[in-house]
C-alpha cells in the first residue's frame, strides 16, 4: 500500500511541474578583457527553449540577455563594462505553442483601430484556462490575427493554461528558418497588438504560454580592460 | 479625443531616488547618491510612479512623461536603470535623456520593434528592446570629457562630452520624428558619482 501511495505521489509529481531532466551546467570564459562566452551542457528534451541572463551583483537582478533555441548551447555577451563582475545564469523554459497564423500585410486602407488595441489585455468575458502550462498540448488556442493597419497586427487566443508565467509571441518573416520572440506578455493576456518591422510583410505567428524551469549554476567573470578615461580633456574652443 | 498640447504641467514632486543598494559598475571608487527630481506632464503624456505613458498617437507638440533630475556640472556621474516596454504603438520615443541645460546633447529612443538609437546622429545602438522584456541600461558621464551608454552590460554607444550643466531625464518623449502611443515601465533606478 505504502509502495503504492510513493507510485502515485510521484506521478502527481511528475504531472504539476515542469521537470529538468538533465542538470545544466553553465561554464564561463573570459575570451578577451571585455568578451565573455558561455557554454552549457545538459539539455531537457521537454524544454521549449532557454533564457540566459546576466546579472553584475551575486544576487541579481538579473536581465534577460536572450531568448534561445533549446539546441543553442553558446552565448557570446560582448563589449562589456571594463572591471566588472559580470554572472549569469540559465534557465529552460517550457510551453507548447499555438497552431501558426499566416499574416500578410498591405493593401488596406484600414478602418482606425479602437484605441489602446496595441495594449497588452485580459478581454473580458473569456474563460480562464486551467490546464498546467508546460506541458505537451497545453497550447494557447484559437489564435487570431487581424491586420489594423498597413504595418499592425491584433492578436486575440484563448488562454487554455491555469498556471502560466506568461506568454511569448513569436514570429517567422518569409524567408527565415525559425521562430524568433517578438513580444512577452503577462500572465493571463489574451490579446495583443504588434508594429511589425519591415521584414515582416509576411511573416508565421504563434503564441507560447511559457513556465520557466529551475535556474542552472550561476558562473562569473570579472572583466579586464584599461581603465577608462574620467579626466576632463581640454576643452576646444 | 485626442489631447491637445497643454504646456507645462510640472509636479514638483522633489522627491529622492530610490536608495543605492547596488554596485556600480566600471572601477570606482563610486559614491551613491539621490538627486531630486520633478515629473513633467506635457500634451499626452501620463505619469504614474515609474510608469510613463504617451496616450496619443500626435506627431507633433510637447507629448512628454518624465522625471527630470537635478543639474549637475562637475565629476563622473553614472545612472542606472531598467525600462521595459509594455506597449509601442508608434515609434521614435525617447527613453532616456543625458540633457546639457543649453540643449538636448544624448538622447537613447527606440524605434517600432525594439531598436534601440541616439536621436543625435541617428545610430543604432542595440536591438532587442522588445515588448514587455527588461533592458538595463547604465550610463557613465565624465563632464567634460565623454559620455557612454552600456544597455544589458555591453558598450553600444561613446560620444565626446564638453563642461556645462547637465542632467539626467527618463521616462517616454516624443522626439521631433516621433509619434505615440507608447506606455514605458522604469525600475530600480540608481545613481553614483565620484
Amino acid at each position: 500500500m505504502r509502495a503504492l501511495m510513493m507510485v502515485v505521489l510521484l506521478m502527481v509529481a511528475a504531472c504539476s511541474a515542469p521537470t529538468q531532466h538533465v542538470p545544466i551546467r553553465l561554464s564561463a570564459e573570459l575570451v578577451s578583457p571585455t568578451d565573455i562566452t558561455l557554454r552549457w551542457q545538459g539539455r531537457d528534451p521537454a524544454a521549449a527553449g532557454h533564457v540566459i541572463e546576466f546579472a553584475t551583483e551575486p544576487q541579481g537582478r538579473y536581465t534577460i540577455l536572450g531568448f534561445l533555441p533549446p539546441e543553442q548551447t553558446t552565448y557570446t555577451h560582448p563589449d562589456l563594462i571594463p572591471r566588472t563582475a559580470f554572472y549569469y545564469r540559465l534557465r529552460p523554459y517550457y510551453g507548447a505553442a499555438s497552431a501558426p497564423v499566416d499574416v500578410t500585410l498591405g493593401g488596406g486602407p484600414y478602418p482606425e483601430p479602437a484605441a489602446g488595441w496595441s495594449q497588452p489585455r485580459t478581454l473580458s468575458g473569456t474563460p480562464e484556462g486551467t490546464r498546467p502550462a508546460g506541458r505537451a498540448g497545453a497550447a494557447p488556442a484559437s489564435l487570431s490575427a487581424t491586420v489594423t493597419r498597413a504595418d499592425g497586427i491584433a492578436f486575440r487566443w484563448a488562454d487554455t493554461t491555469g498556471d502560466e508565467e506568461g506568454f511569448l509571441l513569436e514570429n517567422r518573416p518569409a524567408g527565415r528558418p525559425d521562430f524568433r520572440v517578438v513580444a512577452a506578455l503577462d500572465p493571463d493576456v489574451n490579446a495583443f497588438g504588434l508594429v511589425t518591422l519591415p521584414e515582416e510583410g509576411r511573416a508565421a505567428y504563434r503564441v507560447r504560454a511559457v513556465r520557466y524551469g529551475p535556474p542552472s549554476n550561476v558562473v562569473h567573470r570579472t572583466t579586464g580592460g584599461d581603465p577608462l578615461p574620467d579626466v576632463p580633456k581640454e576643452e576646444t574652443p | 479625443m485626442r489631447l491637445l498640447t497643454i504646456g507645462a504641467a510640472t509636479i514638483g514632486l522633489l522627491l529622492p531616488a530610490l536608495p543605492a543598494s547596488a554596485d556600480p559598475v566600471e572601477s570606482g571608487p563610486w559614491t551613491s547618491y539621490s538627486p531630486t527630481f520633478t515629473v513633467q506632464e506635457r500634451g499626452c503624456g501620463d505619469v504614474s510612479d515609474l510608469t510613463f505613458t504617451l496616450s496619443c498617437s500626435d506627431d507633433s507638440g510637447d507629448q512628454r512623461a518624465e522625471r527630470r533630475y537635478a543639474t549637475y556640472s562637475s565629476g563622473t556621474r553614472q545612472f542606472e536603470g531598467y525600462f521595459k516596454i509594455t506597449s509601442l504603438e508608434g515609434s521614435r520615443i525617447s527613453l532616456k535623456q543625458t540633457f546639457k541645460t543649453t540643449g538636448a546633447y544624448f538622447m537613447l529612443a527606440v524605434e517600432r520593434g525594439g531598436r534601440l538609437y541616439a536621436v543625435n546622429g541617428g545610430s543604432t545602438i542595440a536591438t532587442g528592446a522588445t515588448v514587455g522584456t527588461t533592458v538595463r541600461v547604465n550610463t557613465v558621464h565624465v563632464v567634460g570629457s565623454t559620455h557612454r551608454t552600456y544597455i544589458n552590460g555591453s558598450l553600444k554607444h561613446t560620444t565626446s562630452s564638453q563642461s556645462g550643466d547637465f542632467y539626467d531625464k527618463f521616462g517616454a518623449y516624443r522626439t521631433g520624428s516621433g509619434e505615440g502611443p507608447a506606455t514605458v515601465q522604469w525600475s530600480d533606478i540608481r545613481f553614483w558619482r565620484k
